[in-house]
């Protein structure tokens, strides 16, 4: 038996790959790619395929050196927006990019992990809508890092009576991400799935649509009272 | 009458090629086995050090390791290591993780010291006195020779284990709590057993003692 314990350690230790970026952030073949950067982020790249995770179920691809250039320069610029003091404050130190991303056999476009301070960006999901998706996916670290200040049941309560989300982000084929020409209280289809989906669509919109949404505030008194929701606790964080 | 057979030019080559790789053989023979033969040595006497309170030697297989601690950066870090060098607590202790050409780790003082060395739960120790915060400094730059102390994915889990980095690591500024820095004997280090395809050394390099220098007077 202690033979076989041995082996099974020899062999799960064989597929760590050493290095100091698996050392720190426990996600191998990275390398890095961008340090040096004002707000304190740093990015790195996937210059193998990876898979972490329980049962190794997140994986993602290397990364085409054409795709990088292009989107680089667009997911910095995104980025910059927020100060060193506001991503400390939601946890956000390293941007991990690469394509294909992912989890339990889903596809998505971003993996948050409050813990390392660590998202995972894919750059090749939904070209259509990459800008906002990196916000939303800020979002999440936003709302893991104060999920007393993000209460999903107040939410919940600024929807109309009677409207119940699914039981998860992926429980339903609803996904899609194209604005409702009526939108009822939902920017987009995703944002009926749970409550922080809700949340992060309505904040997406805010930092990269904001004239867009101001109309939509003015004919839908839901959306309206979201987008205050958000704001508001945002300048409250900002003034932690 | 004996006829004297003279040697052909070939066979003469052949003998010069043969008497030179025996001598090549033995050379690399002993320099391979022999890890430590480049490694310079370190006299003590010979190197006036500036602040005396705040150096720690340390003693592996290939020599003497000095570390200048840095109680300016973080004070509380410094102080734990101390008072565990102080005790003993750090001799014979494995450097159970290794990231050739570029990280050591030791420190386990519950399961990875050679007298009670667990490969099973080495890395997942804790030493009697309990975590204690992270004083991390957004400027220290993780150069070569840089000693930090270990944490988990978290802040403020540092206990006894630590680091020392054999390569610049720019990617570990503001990451972890700096608490020394190798001023002499970082050859030694690098001959610390490792392997190639993993950062856990199974059956590894333990190191003598850690000392303070006034332990030495």
């Amino acid at each position: 038996m202690r033979i076989l314990f041995i082996l099974l350690l020899i062999f799960q230790f064989n597929l760590l790959k050493a290095d100091e970026i698996n050392y720190l952030l426990k996600i191998p073949n990275l390398k890095t790619f961008s340090l040096n950067n004002k707000n304190g982020l740093k990015y790195l790249t996937a210059k193998k395929n990876f898979k972490i995770g329980v049962q190794s179920n997140i994986s993602c691809n290397k990364l085409g050196e054409k795709n990088l250039d292009n989107k680089f320069s667009l997911i910095k610029r995104n980025l910059d927006i927020y100060d060193y003091e506001f991503l400390k404050k939601i946890n956000l130190r390293f941007i991990v990019l690469c394509q294909n991303l992912y989890i339990s056999k889903i596809n998505t476009a971003g993996i948050p992990d409050l813990n390392k301070r660590t998202l995972i960006l894919d750059l090749k999901f939904n070209e259509k809508y990459f800008e906002r998706v990196i916000h939303h996916e800020v979002f999440h670290l936003i709302h893991d890092s104060f999920p007393e200040i993000f209460n999903e049941e107040a939410w919940s309560n600024l929807n109309k009576k009677g409207f119940k989300y699914a039981d998860c982000s992926t429980c339903t084929d609803k996904l899609g991400l194209d604005i409702y020409k009526n939108t009822d209280g939902f920017l987009t289809e995703y944002s009926k799935t749970i409550p922080s989906e809700d949340m992060a669509e309505v904040y997406s919109f805010l930092i990269t649509d904001n004239k867009n949404l101001e109309k939509i505030k003015k004919i839908d008194p839901i959306i309206f009272k979201k987008a205050e929701f958000i704001e508001s606790r945002i300048k409250k964080i900002n003034n932690l | 009458m004996i006829k004297k057979i003279k040697a052909s030019t070939g066979e003469k080559i052949l003998f010069i090629f043969l008497i030179l790789l025996t001598i090549t053989s033995f050379v690399f023979f002993y320099a391979i086995k022999n890890k430590c033969l480049f490694v310079d040595k370190i006299d003590l006497k010979k190197i006036n050090f500036p602040n005396k309170n705040n150096i720690a030697i340390m003693n592996v297989e290939c020599g003497m390791v000095i570390i200048e601690l840095l109680p300016n950066l973080s004070p509380n870090s410094v102080e734990r290591f101390k008072f565990f060098i102080s005790n003993g607590d750090y001799d014979g202790s494995a450097f159970y993780r290794v990231i050739k050409n570029t990280l050591l780790q030791a420190g386990d003082l519950e399961f990875g010291n050679i007298e009670n060395i667990d490969y099973f739960r080495v890395g997942s120790g804790k030493s009697k006195l309990g975590p204690i915060n992270s004083e991390i400094n957004i400027t220290f730059e993780f150069n070569a020779g840089s000693v930090g102390l270990v944490r988990g994915d978290e802040f403020n889990t540092e206990d006894s284990e630590f680091f020392i980095l054999l390569k610049d690591v720019p990617l570990f500024k503001g990451e972890y709590t700096p608490i020394g820095k190798v001023i002499y004997g970082l050859d030694a280090l690098t001959k610390i057993k490792s392997s190639d395809k993993t950062e856990y050394v199974l059956r590894p390099d333990f190191l003598s003692d850690l000392k303070l220098l006034e332990q030495y007077n």
